[in-house]
């Protein structure tokens, strides 16, 4: 009655070794193939001029040829040129302007989500369907569309003055239009719609006020998925490009981004100082990493459920 | 295929590294072409002695032959058994054809000859006219067919069931495990099922496997093992109701509750376990017996009528009172508040030690 | 049991609601406009009267749209299948090996959390014809020295470049969402599969697929849409140049920057709105077509 049940248990299991031993050896090449990029940023910036130099390129350092001048070159004042007087790459300031942006557009990404997605999940209102669904519909739209617009809209506000703009200016300007975001607001109405509807009627019972409630109960409970919302928007700044180079009249009030591509470029010879290039993109690189590694669970969470939700 | 495990143990480790002995030891023979029902409460270790059958778990000492053929290591795939899952397992973007095909193409059977054999199976199951639907549009009972004719097709050696009906409602199980029945019987297939519901596995078994905390009980023919209890677990857990277990003691080869004597016993004097079950009661209508008790309930259900009167023992408050069930037939009449008088089917009375031993 | 309370809910709903007015509602209508007015220039407000189709006409009639629009398409059409077939492969390799999933994970998260100007500066400096890393490698196969990104790299060399840049930059996301999306599939599919004695390919093609095939769906049109958007990648890797030659490799969306740079010129402002328009159909089509292929292909 039994069919073909091959009894070779060895080749078996020789097969299933070797399938085990192939896919960590995928596994690995892929993880090579991923960290090279940060490797060669790394080596690249630690290189002298001359071992830069060399073809074909040095693919080790030992740790004592390790060249850090590249970093603090970056700091160095230029002595000619329009930007002379400023650091090289002015990184602190860029930090700063980055951190300032990211927080004021966080602290108002969360005040907006937290209430919209409360009223969401909790509140019952006419049209509540149909707003979230067109809500749901602007997440298809390319923000490039926006820009064009926004930049009327910024310079109509006077906040983009090209004699006199001040940081303040710029902060409304870069933080203002990025206060909003769809998806947090569905991702947190999705987080609080869990919360039972039993501790509401508890707490209207006890006499506390929806905005009490909010406060006291979802909030805490919707405690990590804040977190989440909190990180994941923090990072935006560290990629915001276009917008800031577009609403900034003056280099000092841009953000890490736009500091990067075109400097250590010497627009008379074309030549490119490749290791304080890279020494610079290291040092943009490295706060996001630690952020990464500080959240991990929390990035990781947030961003899977980006997908998951189609 | 006679399916015989040695000595086999699996255990499991849980998160705070404590180790769980989830089957334990176990010796067992499962006789070629019978259908045995593997029976115990959740958590006993039936399910996963079926998964090592199966080969999905792996043991962590002794050995699984079938007929002569160490399987122990084999990977599941190549042991030749149809398994059929807790909640079916269909592939839910497959259609019913897909479904039966899959194994016969995985086995690289010829294309004409699975195509006949998936309509055979169809047939059997009596699912031939639902061949091109999806698992989603069947009712629950024809999926649980579904996947019997999915494991049947390949012409498995052993047919291997996770709690078959447990998933369907009370009339679909009746019919259900007709069906089992008579597959099985039309196959003659040895097919191993696990349940916890006694009944169920009474039923339709040739021979049941009683176990708990993964080791077994007893194994026997059900009225056997329902007659013959080899412990008083595995005489509370067949039965019901539940056999009445009275504290009671022998004295000068007579046994005891209280001062009421039950029966006759040739063992030595000493405190003993009394297990009655609620069928072994008879009504003394001429009240000469000294077995009697205030009647606290009656429940007349169709031709039985069931007791419940209060256990004998010191008084308890209310809440710790416990009672016990016999069932009578209809046509005693009798009322609640009545003094009744009994006596016991000595075939209906088995006696335990205090470790819950059968005492002989 | 909740009775409506609507001036309480457009009160909580105000910040977020007056936000997305001002930025997102009105700029999608205004961009819409814009795309049609005569002469327009945008900072002094100032355009002919009524509306006309002519900006329309002058994007489609530029050779950089077009070669934006080869650039874009050539792209994202590659880009987006490769980087979600070795995605797949990559999570159903991580499903199989549960000792080091979390280690290979976080790797494999690291390019979602990155600058991708920053990396595609480092990039830039891999794909250098002298001092980087990947002729070093094609050497060792015996293939010359490749100019990628420098003044005489080939159309395909750039386009070879600019992709893998994409999709290393672009499986960090698509890891992470298949890999919950796999954990999410009934584990005993798999091991009725294996009953079934399918075998190892068997499983993933005729079990795994199909049952994440909404999710693949939905992250390809997604992944599409955003691959239709590149910009900052571009820039990373070539600098404001937009290429090896300048605007080699312009996208759409570069070429919208590109006329929206030069709002001086009068009606410049309105070519980039136009082709931002047709930027929005094409995703709108793909997103669309994305309802549409989910509904008839439902699988379960």
């Amino acid at each position: 009655m039994a069919e073909v049940f091959v009894k070779n248990e060895k080749v078996y299991k020789a097969k299933k070794i070797a399938f085990n031993i192939a896919t960590y050896v995928f596994l690995a090449a892929i993880a090579i193939a991923v960290l090279i990029p940060f490797y060669w940023m790394l080596l690249t910036s630690l290189k002298t001029e001359e071992l830069m130099l060399r073809i074909p390129p040095i693919l080790f350092l030992k740790p004592e040829d390790w060249e850090i001048s590249n970093y603090y070159k970056l700091f160095e004042v230029v002595q000619s040129g329009p930007r002379r007087g400023e650091p090289l790459f002015p990184f602190f300031d860029y930090m700063r302007n980055t951190i300032i942006v990211s927080l004021v557009t966080t602290a108002g990404t969360l005040i907006t989500t937290v209430l919209s997605a409360f009223a969401f999940a909790r509140l019952n209102f006419k049209g509540r369907d149909i707003m979230f669904a067109v809500l749901i519909g602007t997440m298809m739209i390319p923000g490039e569309i926006f820009v064009l617009t926004n930049f009327l809209t910024i310079n109509s506000l006077g906040w983009y003055d090209i004699m006199d703009q001040t940081f303040m200016d710029v902060l409304f300007a870069m933080t203002l239009p990025f206060m909003t975001s769809v998806f947090y607001i569905f991702y947190l109405r999705q987080t609080f719609k869990q919360i039972p509807n039993e501790l509401y009627y508890a707490a209207k019972v006890d006499g506390t006020t929806d905005f009490q409630y909010l406060l006291k109960i979802m909030i805490p409970v919707a405690l990590p998925t804040i977190v989440t919302i909190t990180i994941l928007n923090s990072m935006g700044a560290w990629n915001a490009y276009i917008w800031p180079a577009i609403i900034t009249t003056k280099d000092e009030f841009r953000l890490v981004s736009n500091g990067l591509r075109g400097a250590f470029t010497d627009t008379s010879t074309g030549r490119t100082d490749f290791g304080q290039q890279m020494a610079s993109a290291t040092l943009v690189t490295l706060p996001l990493l630690i952020l990464f590694f500080t959240f991990r669970k929390q990035i990781m969470r947030g961003v899977s459920r980006s997908g998951i939700k189609g | 295929m006679e399916i015989r495990m040695a000595k086999l143990t699996k255990i499991f480790t849980s998160k705070n590294k404590k180790e769980v002995r989830a089957v334990d030891n176990v010796d067992l023979t499962i006789p070629s072409g019978k259908l045995i029902g593997l029976l115990g409460p959740s958590g006993c270790g039936k399910s996963t002695t079926l998964y090592l059958i199966a080969g999905l778990l792996r043991q962590n000492e002794g050995q699984i032959f079938f007929d002569d053929e160490e399987v122990s290591e084999m990977p599941p795939e190549k042991r030749g058994i149809g398994l059929v899952f807790q909640n079916y397992a269909l592939y839910p973007h497959m259609t019913v054809r897909e479904n039966i095909l899959f194994p016969l193409q995985n086995l690289k059977v010829e294309k004409e000859e699975a195509k006949q054999r998936t309509f055979e199976m169809a047939e059997l199951v009596g699912l031939q006219e639902m061949l091109d639907r999806k698992p989603k549009e069947l009712s629950g009972g024809q999926q649980q067919r579904v996947a019997i004719a999915r494991a049947l097709v390949k012409k498995p050696r052993v047919l291997l069931l996770d709690e078959p009906l447990s998933n369907l409602d009370a009339r679909l199980r009746l019919q259900t495990r007709e069906e089992i029945k008579r597959i099985q019987r039309e196959t003659g297939i040895t097919t191993v099922f696990v349940t916890h519901d006694q009944e169920e596995a009474m039923s339709i078994s040739d021979e049941i496997v009683v176990m708990k905390d993964g080791v077994i009980q007893q194994m026997g023919e059900p009225q056997d093992v329902y007659d013959f209890p080899a412990n008083l677990f595995v005489a509370k857990f067949l039965g019901n109701p539940q056999i009445n277990v009275f504290d009671g003691e022998i004295k000068n080869k007579k046994i005891f509750i209280q001062d009421m004597e039950v029966g006759k016993s040739k063992l030595p004097d000493q405190p003993v376990k009394i297990g009655i079950r609620p069928e072994g009661f008879i009504v003394d209508s001429e009240k000469t017996s000294n077995l009697r008790f205030d009647v606290n309930l009656v429940e007349t259900i169709g031709r039985d009528t069931t007791l419940i009167i209060d256990m004998p023992g010191e008084e308890k408050s209310i809440l710790d009172k416990q009672s016990f069930k016999v069932i009578v037939d209809a046509s005693y009449r009798v009322q609640a508040g009545d003094l009744v008088h009994f006596t016991i089917k000595p075939d209906k009375m088995h006696l335990f030690d205090f470790e819950g031993n059968l005492l002989k | 049991m909740e009775t409506k309370n609507n001036l309480k809910a457009w009160i909580y709903l105000a910040p977020m609601l007056i936000l997305m007015a001002v930025f997102t509602f009105y700029p999608l209508i205004n961009a819409f406009m814009i795309s049609f007015y005569k002469d327009y220039q945008p900072l002094l407000n100032l355009r002919s009267a009524g509306l006309t189709l002519r900006n329309y006409l002058i994007v489609f009639n530029n050779q950089l749209f077009w070669k934006s629009v080869l650039n874009t398409f050539v792209l994202a059409f590659i880009s987006v299948p490769v980087s979600i077939i070795v995605s797949l492969f990559i999570s159903v390799s991580l499903k199989s090996i549960p000792k080091l999933k979390g280690f290979f994970q976080t790797i494999f998260f690291l390019p979602y959390v990155t600058n991708a100007i920053a990396v595609g500066m480092a990039f830039a400096v891999l794909f250098h014809v002298n001092y980087g890393l990947v002729n070093v490698v094609l050497s060792l196969f015996g293939i010359d020295k490749i100019d990628w990104i420098g003044g005489t790299a080939s159309w395909w060399a750039q386009m070879g470049a600019l992709m893998v840049f994409t999709i290393w930059n672009s499986l960090a996301f698509k890891i992470l969402v298949f890999t919950s999306g796999l954990e999410n599939i009934d584990k005993q599919y798999y091991d009725a599969a294996r009953i079934d004695a399918a075998s190892k390919w068997t499983i993933f093609k005729r079990i795994t697929v199909p049952l994440l095939s909404p999710l693949i769906l939905y992250i390809s049109i997604t992944s599409l849409i955003g691959a239709l958007k590149a910009y900052n990648s571009v820039v990373g890797l070539f600098g404001e140049r937009l290429g090896a030659q300048p605007y080699s490799m312009i996208t759409i969306v570069a070429f919208v920057y590109k006329y929206r740079a030069d709002f001086a010129f009068t009606g410049f402002y309105s070519y980039a709105a136009a082709a931002s328009i047709i930027l929005f159909i094409i995703t709108l089509i793909f997103s669309i077509l994305q309802t549409v292929v989910s509904r008839k292909r439902v699988h379960y």
